[in-house]
């Protein structure tokens, strides 16, 4: 078991604070056993793993990930009467209300062209961006059972949470395309409209940077929580969702901070492809990117480097 | 100590170097809130509705080695450090001090780890063998495995928040050596499992033992220790006292803790300081073999058949 102490021999790798307890310890007259081991076979537990390590872990986590994004996507309805159902229901409800209220009733148009197509295009995809954000956030808090039982890249939370968000996507998009193709004024499928998935893929990528982004933020400063509601309805009404960005045309200066707000380019993108049938316009392709990779990567290694950290949260 | 170039150390399956926690928790402590503090802190901190902050030292200079067949009782009052203790060494939090090396990633079943509450246990079954990181094949494989340890009959069908606590405990450590970890780290979990459990969770640990890995295990039963452990660390008001064969530690712990039960303050400070004069210190020195940062000249090293070299695999 533990061997005596030799005469010590303070090797190099050994740090000068190692080797002055050790001595104090000895001269001290106690008892002293010196055990021996080597990084060699052993290793740090908990120590942030090299970023490609990292990658290659969270892709080996792939399965899981899938698994647990799946598992709560349901979790939401397991208590009602319809279930899963309401997957679907909820949005075409909310599509039909709104078709109600600004299609039947009031009415209006804000000068803008098929509003109800505009109006759901703007919600529907906003809202993805908004559950990202805020349940990414959230992620490490809610995901503090699972943290505290296995040790996986944390990344996983986040990521799962994006992905959950993906599924809720996937009803919501056929409501949407519903209105749009259905309800009057009709819109038809054209080339333009085969664009869309890669908006889609776009958004998806800054909404992922934007969720490991503040899911790291929120355990610094907890606060960030309660601003981020605020947050988000700033970058609602920022994204020109439910009315025209013509309206500020006098305002350049405010122009010009809408367009290079990336969900601005997202809804812009999306109802170019969707309702007007013509393709974006270069600008708005190398900005999305720029803004969506940037998020990504930056959101990424953000979260990395607080590996660490997290399981105190 | 054995020849250096047997390598005697290939046994070492967790090795904790000098590791301190400490925590800053807010404290409602009046004197706390006098102390130290100007009148303008004081005056925020009221507005505020925040408590002043304390460092509770919840463990300091923890130094061992374990060995791979090895089963370790964890044995100390309440709030003694077990439990930071295995959640450091399980990689779920760092020291602020010191490190902790393992062969491989180690496994704890913590007591109130619900894995996803609303979610069944079978499903929880699967989820957690993906979150160890098995594949999909691997974890529908393991299924009836955990599903016959566990013994729940058709309530591994229910979800996991209406288990009783001994079920959690009975599901959480079937999952957890579902996967065969080498290093298994068990707080109080099998503390409210029935006798059958019981019996066939020793089976079970026993068979990770032989099968070259450590068990760690807290309980506060002393008879426990004694009768499953091969050795016992001590703790108390996180420094470690004694560590050593269980029957000795075990012994100890409970003459100590019968003289605190029945009011000998005297008594349980003799027994405690005999303990800590008998202790023989143990230093862990961690030989870097991979180091490409901390490289030192040749020259400067220790000659070369001073200590072993250990190679890497
Ligand atoms: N997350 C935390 N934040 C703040 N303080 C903590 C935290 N975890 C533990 N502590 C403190 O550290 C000390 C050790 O706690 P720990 O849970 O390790 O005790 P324990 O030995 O497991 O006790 P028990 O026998 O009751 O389970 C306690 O004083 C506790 O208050
Ligand atoms: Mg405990």
């Amino acid at each position: 078991m533990s061997a005596p102490v030799p005469p010590p021999q303070p090797s190099s790798s050994a740090t000068s604070a190692d080797v002055a307890d050790l001595y104090k310890e000895i001269f001290t007259g106690q008892q002293a056993a010196l055990e021996v081991v080597s990084t060699g076979r052993l290793s740090q537990v908990g120590a942030r793993p090299p970023i490609g390590t990292y990658l290659k872990q969270l892709w080996g986590r792939r399965h899981f990930l899938w698994a647990e994004a799946r598992a709560k996507v349901t979790s939401g309805t397991r208590e009602t009467l319809l279930g899963q159902a309401w997957l679907v229901i909820s949005p075409i409800l909310n599509g039909l209300a709104y078709y109600l209220i600004f299609g039947l009733i009031l009415n209006t148009s804000r000068g803008i062209e098929n509003f109800l197509g505009y109006l759901v295009i703007g919600v529907f995809l906003f809202q993805f961006t908004t559950q990202c954000v805020t349940n990414g956030a959230k992620s490490i808090q809610s995901g503090r059972n699972l943290i505290r039982a296995f040790s996986f890249p944390r990344a996983s939370l986040p990521i799962s949470v994006v992905l959950r968000s993906m599924l809720n996507l996937v009803p919501t998009l056929a409501a949407m395309l519903l209105i749009i193709v259905l309800l009057p004024p009709a819109e038809a499928w054209t080339t333009a409209s085969l664009l869309f998935p890669i908006v889609l893929v776009l958004q998806v990528m800054l909404a992922t940077g934007l969720a490991l982004l503040f899911a790291r933020m929120t355990t610094v400063i907890p606060d960030l929580s309660q601003l981020l509601g605020v947050a988000m309805r700033i970058w609602l009404y920022a994204s020109a969702v439910f009315f025209s960005i013509d309206r500020f045309a006098e305002y350049p200066s405010i122009v010009g901070i809408m367009e290079a707000n990336p969900m601005f380019m997202v809804l812009d993108a999306a109802r170019d492809c969707l309702l007007y049938a013509t393709v974006p316009d270069a600008g708005t392709w190398i900005g999305l990117s720029a803004w969506s990779v940037g998020a990504l990567v930056v959101g990424f290694l953000f979260f990395w480097q607080g590996e660490e950290s997290y399981g105190r949260a | 100590m054995a020849e250096p170039e047997s390598n005697p150390f290939a046994q070492a399956t967790v090795a904790v170097q000098n590791v301190h926690v400490r925590y800053r928790v807010p404290s409602t402590d009046a004197a706390e809130r006098r102390r130290g503090a100007n009148f303008v802190k004081r005056a925020a901190r009221t507005v505020l509705g925040n408590d002043p902050k304390v460092l509770v030292r919840a463990l300091s200079g923890i130094s061992f080695v374990a060995k791979s067949g090895e089963q370790i009782g964890l044995v100390g009052q309440n709030g003694s450090g077990k439990s930071t203790l295995l959640r450091i060494i399980a990689g779920l939090e760092n020291p602020a001090r010191g490190r902790v090396l393992a062969e491989s990633t180690p496994v704890l079943i913590g007591v109130n780890a619900a894995l996803v509450p609303d979610l069944s246990g079978e499903q929880n079954i699967r989820l957690g063998c993906l979150a160890m990181g098995l594949s999909p094949e691997q974890a529908e494989e393991a299924v009836p495995d955990v599903k016959q340890l566990a013994g729940l009959g058709k309530s591994i069908y229910l979800p996991m928040k209406t288990y009783s606590s001994g079920m959690g405990a009975r599901l959480r450590f079937a999952i957890a050596t579902a996967a065969n970890p080498h290093i298994l780290l068990i707080d109080e979990a099998l503390a409210t499992g029935d006798a059958a459990f019981r019996e066939r969770s020793e089976a079970r640990m026993q068979r990770l033992r032989q099968g070259a890995g450590t068990v760690f295990l807290v309980s506060h039963a002393a008879q426990t220790i004694e009768e499953s452990c091969t050795r016992a660390i001590w703790l108390n008001k996180g420094r470690l006292v004694l560590d050593g064969p269980a029957q000795d530690v075990a012994l100890r712990y409970r003459k100590w803790a019968w003289a605190v039960a029945k009011d000998k303050p005297d008594e349980a400070k003799q027994i405690i300081e005999k303990a800590f004069s008998e202790r023989e210190q143990t230093h862990v020195h961690v030989e870097d073999t991979k180091q490409p940062r901390q490289y030192t000249a040749r020259h400067v090293r220790a000659p070369k058949n001073a200590r072993p070299t250990a190679q890497r695999k």
